[in-house]
């Protein structure tokens, strides 16, 4: 503050009431590029999605009329909609979840000092790395009704007689997606966990030990509050990702058995690209864009008000 | 004196290169070469003076003979370069489906020749995306062909797609479990699911494998039942709608009772699509298959099937009194009603379409052929005896609902079996669909 003052002396500055006339725009028009380009990617498609939606059109017809708020109203009372709305929050609040408290011990085990530590967490990222296709296969082999490795493991310990149908039974499916995303993507957790972890100065902790706190206590009353910014921030990205989870559901059931798996995403694709509809179909992607919102703003209220209180 | 061309780059001494001056040198130099890189096909390119036309077609499941194929188009004459776009293979329907919609909505004039799929060719006709052939192709030329198929593309009386090959779901048997058990190739439903009850047992683990994944596959197996008790999706006139009568029902019955009543298929059918059905018929586990005739090649190879020389091909059962039903498949040619090189594109068509470039696909890939001359080949009786064996059941298959609106069709038909056959509801789901099938058809 005091450098900046030395270098622009008052008598140096135009006059106050002149100060807002010398607007030069030049710096205004490096930002141009810039909001341009989220314009045309970000701002522009949404409108667009918007814009459709209270249109009745099609790809493989020229028709293309505007039907104000039938799609809506098509969209409160179709069955499917709600059916994939449900296991969509489904699927989000599971996967965040698990893959938070997952990841917080991964973090926490991580932040200790032990030999092989580098190494260990560089193993931790193998499966965030694997792309998405591949891990779907994957797991499409390892839970395998007839073959798979988990029902021949399950079954030799014990815990089941018969071969469990894990994505051909519609109250099991969805769930084994959630095993899958969550060993995909608990390693991205656990990694932004760490690097807030790394945040808290290790002497309040050792602060709290010589008050005679034990280890749960140090990690509840004195880690975790600190951690609390960084958690909420990590499950916010976490949650607003898994909701637009796509590719694990349709490469390994493509909406499962009876819709069990279907989630917004296949939804708003088959509609989109198959049935092409792109007036329902748009009405689909808003309805999915208004729902992010709505859990970005209900995350935005704690982590805001997080912040205040650690700004105090 | 710097020796290298790095030394001295960003030194702060002032000696060699300065690091900035380095960086956009470098970054001069990689740009260049990416423009000559991009610049130089295009320029090849216009110095052989051929028209270009762009043909896109599905990798299908067994060696890439279109790619040696269109080579060979190429070579064969001067006026014409054919480039090939390979699309996602056939079992990823929907895939194909986007990509071709993707391109042809753009109207753009690519890809100038596509493949498509038999379901598709209304909705390409009613979006007029397909050029219509009928002046290019006359009547008379088209009696050569399967009439079946001839009408299968044909949208409002014109003709939108050429005919290429079809393919048609068959009962797939081992020889050495029916020997066994003195039983006879079964023609009706019971007799099949009494004979697999009793050759089921030790490794043979499954009587009756079929496919039930939510995905198209669900439909082609829902019309080969309902249409072996008489019974169909749709009307004649593609507005009525079919699905909630009686045969439609028992056909859906018998489906679920497969799985669920007498146990000869596994619930994991639930989550096949065709190469997982096949894989546990030709590692010997099951005794009937349900399945596309690429399978017989597979059967018979050391490499990848346990059961070479076991395994027979038969139509599909029935139901008592009723005819057997195969479901028609398999991909046609299209021209782009946005071509910009009509004459290119229908030659390549007609070379396509010649008595030798369609048995070259029957004997090396196994597609059975649209034109009736081919049939009779000797060459194919020898490579691909089941072919000309099941000529009738090829000339029988039953096509999926023609209507442009198939796509939304099939999605319902996809949803509404397969919740019948997880909860048994077979009632409630296919009067369900029938609601919701009438509102897109819309009588």
């Amino acid at each position: 503050m005091a450098v900046a003052k030395t270098l622009t002396r008052e008598a140096d500055l135009p006059p106050p009431e002149m100060r807002f006339r010398i607007w030069r725009p030049g710096p205004a028009l490096l930002l141009v590029p810039a909001l341009a380009a989220i314009a045309a990617v970000s701002i522009y498609p949404v409108i667009l999605g918007f814009w459709l939606s209270f249109r009745d059109t099609t790809l493989s017809s020229p028709k293309d009329t505007f039907i104000g708020l039938d799609n809506y109203q098509q969209l409160a009372s179709d069955s499917q909609f709600w059916n994939a709305w449900i296991h969509t929050m489904e699927f989000t609040s599971a996967s965040t979840l698990l893959e938070t408290l997952v990841g917080l011990i991964i973090a926490l085990i991580l932040s200790q000092r032990f030999l092989g530590r580098g190494l260990v967490r560089a193993a931790m990222l193998v499966p965030w790395a694997i792309p998405t296709v591949v891990t779907s296969k994957m797991f499409g082999w390892l839970f395998d009704g007839q073959n798979g490795v988990v029902n021949y493991l399950l079954r030799s310990v014990g815990l089941i007689q018969e071969n469990v149908n894990w994505y051909g039974s519609p109250d099991l499916a969805l769930w084994t997606i959630v095993i899958a995303d969550v060993w995909k993507t608990t390693p991205f957790m656990a990694l932004l966990l760490l690097a807030g972890l790394q945040t808290i100065p290790h002497s309040l902790s050792e602060a709290a030990l010589i008050d005679g706190a034990n280890s749960w206590q140090r990690f509840w009353s004195v880690r975790l509050p600190l951690l609390a910014p960084t958690l909420l921030i990590a499950a916010m990205f976490r949650s607003l990702d898994a909701f637009r989870i796509f590719d694990l559901v349709y490469v390994l059931t493509g909406g499962g058995p009876a819709d069990s798996t279907e989630v917004l995403s296949t939804l708003t694709y088959k509609n989109l690209f198959s049935a092409l509809q792109f007036g329902y179909g748009s009405a689909l992607s808003t309805a999915m864009f208004i729902t992010e919102i709505f859990i970005a703003l209900v995350f935005g209220i704690f982590i805001l008000r997080k912040f205040k209180e650690a700004g105090q | 004196m710097p020796k290298k061309l790095t030394d001295g780059v960003g030194k702060p001494d002032g000696t060699g290169m300065r690091r900035r001056d380095f960086i956009v040198a470098s970054g001069a130099a990689v740009a260049t070469a990416a423009v000559g890189a991009l610049g130089l096909p295009t320029r090849l390119y216009a110095q052989t003076g051929r028209t270009e036309i762009t043909f896109a077609s599905p990798r299908f499941f067994s060696t890439d003979t279109t790619q040696q194929l269109v080579e060979a188009y190429n070579k064969s004459q001067n006026s014409v370069h054919v480039s090939y776009v390979e699309l996602p293979p056939p079992s990823s329907s929907t895939e194909v489906h986007q990509q071709l919609v993707q391109q042809l909505a753009r109207k753009t004039g690519s890809p100038d020749v596509f493949t498509q799929d038999i379901i598709w060719v209304a909705e390409f006709a009613a979006a007029g995306w397909a050029l219509p052939l009928d002046s290019y192709f006359g009547a008379d030329e088209m009696k050569a062909y399967l009439p079946g198929v001839v009408q299968a593309c044909t949208w409002k009386g014109q003709l939108t797609a050429m005919p290429w090959f079809i393919d048609s779901g068959k009962l797939y048997y081992r020889t050495d479990i029916l020997e066994k058990l003195g039983a006879t190739v079964p023609e009706t439903w019971d007799d099949l699911i009494e004979t697999a009850k009793k050759g089921m047992g030790g490794d043979v683990r499954f009587g009756f494998i079929w496919q039930a994944k939510q995905a198209e596959i669900l439909t082609c197996d829902l019309v080969s039942f309902v249409g072996s008790n008489g019974g169909s999706i749709l009307g004649p006139d593609g507005k009525t709608v079919k699905i909630a009568e009686p045969e439609a029902k028992a056909a859906v019955q018998l489906m679920y009772d497969t799985i669920h009543k007498d146990k000869i298929t596994p619930a994991d059918v639930l989550t096949w699509d065709e190469e997982p059905s096949r894989r546990p018929f030709t590692a010997g586990q099951s005794v009937f298959l349900r399945n596309w005739s690429y399978v017989w090649s597979i059967a018979q190879d050391k490499t990848q099937s346990d059961v070479v020389g076991k395994v027979e091909v038969a139509p599909l059962p029935h139901f008592a009194g009723k005819k057997s039903a195969a479901c028609l498949g398999g991909y046609q040619y299209g021209v782009n009603a946005s071509t910009k090189n009509k004459e290119a594109a229908i030659d390549f068509l007609r070379w396509l379409s010649t008595p030798a470039t369609q048995l070259h696909f029957a004997t090396e890939q196994g597609f059975v052929p649209t034109r009736l001359s081919v049939f009779d080949e000797p060459e194919l009786a020898k490579t691909q005896p089941f072919i000309q064996k099941l000529k009738n059941v090829s000339l029988g298959a039953i096509p999926r609902p023609v209507t442009p609106k198939y796509p939304q069709v099939t999605l319902i038909l996809q949803s509404e079996v397969s919740r019948a056959l997880v909860s048994g509801d077979v009632e409630g789901s296919l009067n369900k669909a029938k609601a919701q099938i009438e509102k897109i058809v819309g009588a």
